[in-house]
């Protein structure tokens, strides 16, 4: 939260020399890796499947790290992409954007949901609508507080986390929507042929077609090409420059905790399906949703001083952990695995923290 | 009734001025107007409860409040330190656990004297505060992003030793700690007093001296601070280091306050609560300003209020939507004074 | 505080062939100073000129690459500020450097606090700060309230006394008057006598140069990175001043414009911002350039922000095309066609790491997009290319990051924002500040095309010699409002008398 930068008052950055001498491949490669954090996250990614498949062939793990069994783990890539661009959005929109409520947000519209769909017999559809409504209502609230009212998102967000939570399980007296049509819900969590594709292709689960594709183009989309994406880049690099510019920082950045809230109401559906029963502490259990989620965006390059941040750097992050833990769980089976899991995603995220630390000095910046 | 009275007599009696030309005050203002609030909200509350409950005024119902209070704000000391050099540590929560998992089972194992296994958990948690404050002052990374990593770093390290199963048969030891007799004085809870001895010290550590000063400074404004000779790095770390001794004490309340058995659970969320605490008694999240005192106020009034949802019958769930309730309203009242502030 | 000094006593601070460079620019190519014991020596220069780095190389926060350093007449190293402020160097910035939060006395003391048995002496500490502050001409009960409390003007004087605190034998003050009212200067002049009378060596920044024959003793003149000379005051005068700043005599001439005649399209009048500036009266013509002259601090800054909706005047209209209006916000301002640079370039104008392109269209978004909602890419790209020729940004293409571009080059990508959809109204502020004199050459020569092409240009600037040059009529600010016009024909220290308030108000040609 500290950052040490003197600023310069003359204004001039030192001249950089437009490299006449060419580095040596060797080091632009590292150059590469390390300033552009898809490539780092890429070669990461290629490391570990290579690691993993030459454990199989050779009998280490517990069960063979084949393309199926990749497959099949994809369906815990559904949540943790959706709130990774979650935060992403917020994170993205500057001042020390966070949101730590996005698990609460998923439990308390986890029973929204439960309830329209699961008791009042609303229609699939309906009941969907009204969860993305739900969830982008709660973001809403923080939106609310963080850009209009002027609170630090840390803290506002750490309130709503409680408020939510705590209404999630109150709302039902502690207990889970398990009704038939939630139930039934299941199947869409189920893995599917792909059509066109060789009967050898692996069953990929529904979700990833469902909710994580559309959403990922749609984020993507957003961001890359409308002006609202460049309005939150541009509100995230320098919010007072944006005001300069005319542009509505406090509705941008309002609006980023709405796309948070209503992507977790996405979110809340998935968890919903994969459950086969709205659970009130679906999003806060154990370690909660929003810490991984917070971890994914800052692996896949997200700055948390705001402005930056890509799509494809989350998805790419997010992979990398499913994929590690995937294989870690063959590795070490058991609880041992589970565990290991947890200082894999510790290690990563340290590692990736002070990686981005060093390039910051050393190249000027990840991108 | 028993809230910390330790700063109120402003300033110290010995040390009245008789040379200085300045009349009055020579301290920096000793009680804000956060903490004042905060006592009248509490007060209003316990009022309310005594009234709506007749049970609250039993020793049944507040020693355990109090006991139940001790380890946030013990933690919430460290944290407040660390939170006024504009830092984070989301980490307190593993901490404990991995320093209730060592001590816990070296209780099991080897039946520590309660002094060595005191010293235990407190190294424990200061070994893991220092691997923050390594990682923070001298790696140049945002606190809130290294300590989500070693949040789950440790709790692995804590696994470890729990294996997949509970720790069982842990000896009353720490029984001078717990709710029972034997962790009362004159009726007042060890652990309490203990948080109370704790604070006051932190309290006169942050006003009274040097280099608890500097913590104010770094919070400030971190490049004014090191141009003026403040050693920067050396204060984030020692913060850190503190926050990781005091989790490690808290870790022996835990298990005093638990059963026989330890579950890997333990600690966990205690990090939401011990920031909580710290930011309703009027520490800025953004740092340079912030006192033990409120952080103590804090976690009474959170205590007070998961003690009277239950008391009063309601689902004990509800006690956190009014904890994020007073989250906004303690950071919302203290928006609109330091605006007010601003434009008087 | 004699002009002449002793000749005997070596000099208290003596810096010869002190050269710097930040890469490839040479921020001092050759700097010799030498101050003696209580003396008030100025130091004066452009924008530009090397001050603020000779300053810092001086206080120890950066290192000189040649040049030797003599204290009391032995040779000596400042590599670090706490080697600066051991030596007895103490520099007051321009921004206080204090923590909002700390009372007057804690800041005072921060890093050298006065303890007794390991805790802080508050009675010793709040006796000496209560001296200071007599020192300096603030209350003794200011020693116990919190910094953020204070004025900034206030705040400056303890950054003074902050600076007193460590026994300065030197004590550098950057622009220190820049900020202050008339009877701030005045308490503040007071101090630095008492001081220089008690031996401190005081170094003296100013862009006020009248204020310099109050206070200084000896001027030294920097310009282009190099010392130009060291004179004693009473061989100056604030003309012979800005010549040697200038270089060579002053050729105040400048090419003649013709204004169209027509309606104003901009007017103010008596506007009014609480606490800023009052009874603003200007007037502007389409294709007509006027400067707003004013000091730091005269209010000046605060009048382009408030036409531009930044802030609401408190008083007064402002009128577009004759139709009054209050922009409540840049985006309404834009809607009415005013456009605005922002004064301060890295703070309220670049998006550093984003690149060119996005720096140009980021206040043009509706224009370059379908539906004011998928931006037009190869449009964005096209404005941006057709930007980056039109203004001669120099770069390899328009995906550069503007943090990597000179700060002249990261102005015209600023400037030419503000130019993609032409504004009838432009108002620019401090449009050529940290810029190199190439590409301040060009920055003015797209401005006066921009005037010729039917704009109402609005220049608010404390470069005086910029003010002359490019305005078809210039007026001064001064106090928090307009005073005296000046036509075409102008001079440097006619308008520098008329902003410092030594002239007769009625004395001076319209």
């Amino acid at each position: 939260m500290t950052t040490a930068t003197v600023p310069d008052p003359t204004g001039t950055p030192p001249a950089r020399t437009t490299g006449d001498e060419r580095p040596s491949l060797a080091s632009r490669l590292l150059r590469l890796v390390l300033t552009q954090r898809i490539a780092l996250l890429v070669v990461l990614l290629v490391a570990v499947v290579i690691t993993m498949t030459t454990l199989s062939q050779n009998n280490y793990l517990s069960a063979p790290y084949s393309p199926s069994y990749m497959s099949a783990t994809l369906i815990n890539l559904v949540p943790l992409v959706l709130l990774g661009l979650a935060e992403l959005l917020v994170i993205t929109s500057g001042r020390g954007g966070i949101d730590l409520s996005v698990g609460a947000i998923v439990s308390l519209t986890g029973m929204v949901f439960g309830f329209a769909y699961g008791q009042w017999g609303w229609s699939l559809l309906a009941a969907l609508a009204l969860a993305v409504a739900f969830g982008a209502l709660c973001g809403a609230l923080n939106g609310v507080l963080v850009a209009y009212v002027g609170f630090p998102a840390l803290i506002t967000t750490l309130a709503t986390y409680y408020a939510f939570r705590s209404l999630a399980l109150v709302i039902n007296d502690q207990q889970p929507i398990s009704t038939k049509p939630v139930q039934d819900l299941y199947s869409t969590a189920a893995a599917v042929q792909l059509p066109f594709l060789p009967e050898s292709f692996p069953r990929v689960p529904l979700g990833i077609f469902t909710f994580l594709v559309p959403t990922v183009v749609v984020v993507w989309l957003v961001l890359a090409r409308t002006t609202w994406g460049r309005r939150l880049y541009a509100v995230g690099t320098n919010d007072v420059a944006a005001e300069w510019t005319g542009i509505d920082v406090r509705r941008t950045r309002f609006s980023a905790y709405v796309a948070a809230g209503a992507i977790s109401g996405l979110v809340a559906v998935v968890t919903v399906a994969q459950f086969a029963s709205a659970r009130p502490d679906a999003g806060v259990s154990g370690t909660g949703m929003a810490l991984p989620a917070i971890t994914i965006a800052v692996l896949g390059g997200v700055a948390i001083t705001g402005g930056i941040g890509r799509v494809a750097g989350v998805v790419l992050a997010a992979l990398l952990v499913v994929w590690l833990n995937a294989g870690i769980l063959l590795a070490v089976p058991g609880n041992a695995g589970t565990q290991l899991q947890l200082f894999a995603l510790g290690a990563v995220l340290v590692f990736a923290a002070l990686l981005n630390g060093i390039t910051n000095r050393r190249y000027g910046g990840t991108q | 009734m028993s809230a910390p009275t330790t700063a109120t007599p402003p300033g110290g009696v010995g040390e009245v001025v008789h040379d200085a030309p300045a009349r009055g005050r020579i301290l920096p203002r000793p009680v804000t107007g956060q903490e004042v609030v905060l006592v009248v909200v509490i007060a209003a509350l316990w009022l309310v409860l005594g009234l709506a409950t007749p049970a609250f005024f039993t020793s049944g119902s507040i020693i355990p409040l109090l006991v139940s209070m001790s380890p946030i704000a013990l933690i919430g000391v460290g944290m407040t330190i660390v939170i006024i050099t504009g830092g984070i540590d989301v980490s307190v929560g593993s901490i404990v656990m991995v320093s209730a998992v060592v001590t816990a089972q070296a209780l099991v194992d080897h039946g520590l004297s309660l002094p060595v296994a005191v010293l235990l958990s407190v190294l424990v948690g200061g070994v893991l505060g220092l691997v923050n404050g390594v990682l923070i002052a001298y790696g140049r990374v945002q606190a809130i992003i290294i300590t989500f990593g070693t949040l789950n770093l440790f709790k692995f390290v804590g696994l470890q030793f729990f294996g997949s199963s509970t720790v069982e048969g842990i000896p009353a030891t720490f029984a001078f700690f717990g709710r029972g007799e034997a962790g009362r004085t004159l009726g007042i809870p060890h652990s309490f007093l203990i948080m109370l001895v704790v604070a006051t010290a932190a309290w006169f550590y942050l006003r009274h001296t040097a280099g608890g000063r500097h913590f104010y400074a770094i919070g400030g404004d971190a490049v004014a601070a090191r141009l003026a000779g403040v050693a920067v790095r050396r204060r984030s770390l020692i913060a850190y280091v503190l926050t990781g001794l005091l989790s490690g004490l808290a870790a022996c309340f835990v298990i005093a306050q638990g059963t026989t058995s330890l579950a890997a659970s333990v600690g966990s969320g205690t990090e939401l609560a011990v920031i909580a605490a710290v930011v309703i008694g009027g520490t800025s999240i953004t740092g340079g300003r912030g006192s033990v005192l409120g952080t103590v106020l804090g976690a009474l009034l959170v205590q007070t209020v998961t003690t009277g949802v239950t008391q009063l019958g309601w689902q004990s769930q509800l006690s956190d939507l009014f904890v994020g309730l007073f989250i906004v309203v303690a950071v919302g009242a203290d928006l609109v004074r330091q605006r007010s502030r601003r434009t008087s | 505080m004699t002009a002449d000094p002793t000749p005997a006593a070596p000099p208290r601070l003596e810096v010869a062939g002190i050269a710097k460079r930040f890469g490839a620019v040479r921020a001092i190519r050759h700097a010799d100073m030498r101050v003696d014991a209580g003396s008030v020596h100025a130091l004066v220069g452009e924008n530009g000129a090397g001050k603020s780095t000779l300053i810092k190389i001086l206080s120890g926060a950066e290192t000189a690459d040649t040049g030797r350093v003599e204290f009391d007449g032995r040779p000596t190293d400042i590599g670090s500020t706490a080697a600066a402020l051991a030596l007895g160097i103490a520099t007051v910035y321009q921004e206080p450097q204090l923590f909002a939060e700390l009372t007057v006395a804690e800041n005072v003391f921060t890093g050298r606090e006065i303890t007794r048995g390991g805790r802080i002496d508050w009675a010793a500490q709040n006796a000496k700060v209560v001296e200071l502050l007599e020192l300096i001409g603030l209350p003794a009960r200011y020693a116990t309230v919190a910094v953020g409390q204070l004025s900034i003007a206030e705040q400056q004087q303890v950054s003074i006394a902050k600076a007193l605190a460590g026994d300065a034998r030197v004590l550098i003050l950057d622009e220190p008057s820049a900020i202050l009212t008339d009877t701030e200067v005045e308490v503040l002049f007071g101090v630095v006598r008492r001081l220089a009378a008690s031996g401190v060596s005081i170094i003296y920044i100013s862009h006020r140069l009248d204020e310099l024959f109050t206070i200084a003793d000896t001027v030294t003149v920097m310009r282009d990175g190099q010392t130009i000379g060291t004179h004693p005051i009473g061989e100056l005068s604030v003309r012979r001043i800005v010549e040697l700043m200038v270089g060579g005599i002053l050729d105040d001439a400048r090419q003649e414009r013709v204004v169209p005649d027509g309606d104003p399209v901009l007017e103010l009048r008596g506007l009014g911002l609480e606490g800023a500036f009052h009874d603003v009266d200007v007037a502007i013509r389409p294709g007509e350039v006027v400067g707003l002259y004013g000091l730091v601090g005269s209010g000046v800054a605060e009048i382009g922000a408030t036409v531009y909706g930044m802030s609401r005047a408190t008083a007064g209209s402002i009128l577009v095309a004759g139709r009054e209006v209050s922009p409540r916000s840049p985006r309404q301002a834009q809607q009415l066609g005013i456009a605005l640079l922002p004064a301060n370039r890295k703070q309220q104008g670049l998006f550093g790491f984003q690149p060119i392109s996005f720096n140009i269209s980021a206040g043009h978004l509706p224009l370059l997009s379908r539906l004011g909602v998928w931006v037009d890419r190869r449009r964005e790209r096209e404005v941006a290319r057709s930007s980056i020729t039109r203004l001669s940004v120099k770069t390899p293409d328009e995906k550069q990051a503007v943090s990597a571009l000179s700060g002249g080059n990261a102005q015209k990508v600023v400037l030419a924002r503000q130019l993609v959809e032409r504004p009838r109204i432009l108002v620019l502020a401090e449009p050529t500040q940290g810029v190199d004199v190439g590409a301040k050459e060009e920055i003015h020569r797209i401005i006066t095309q921009l005037a010729d092409d039917g704009t109402a240009v609005l220049i608010v600037t404390s470069d005086l010699a910029e003010a002359i040059r490019i305005s078809d009529r210039l007026q001064v600010v001064r106090a928090g409002t307009t005073t005296v016009e000046f036509g075409p024909g102008a001079t440097q220290v006619d308008v520098l008398a008329a902003a410092a308030g030594a002239v007769d108000e009625s004395g001076v040609p319209a």
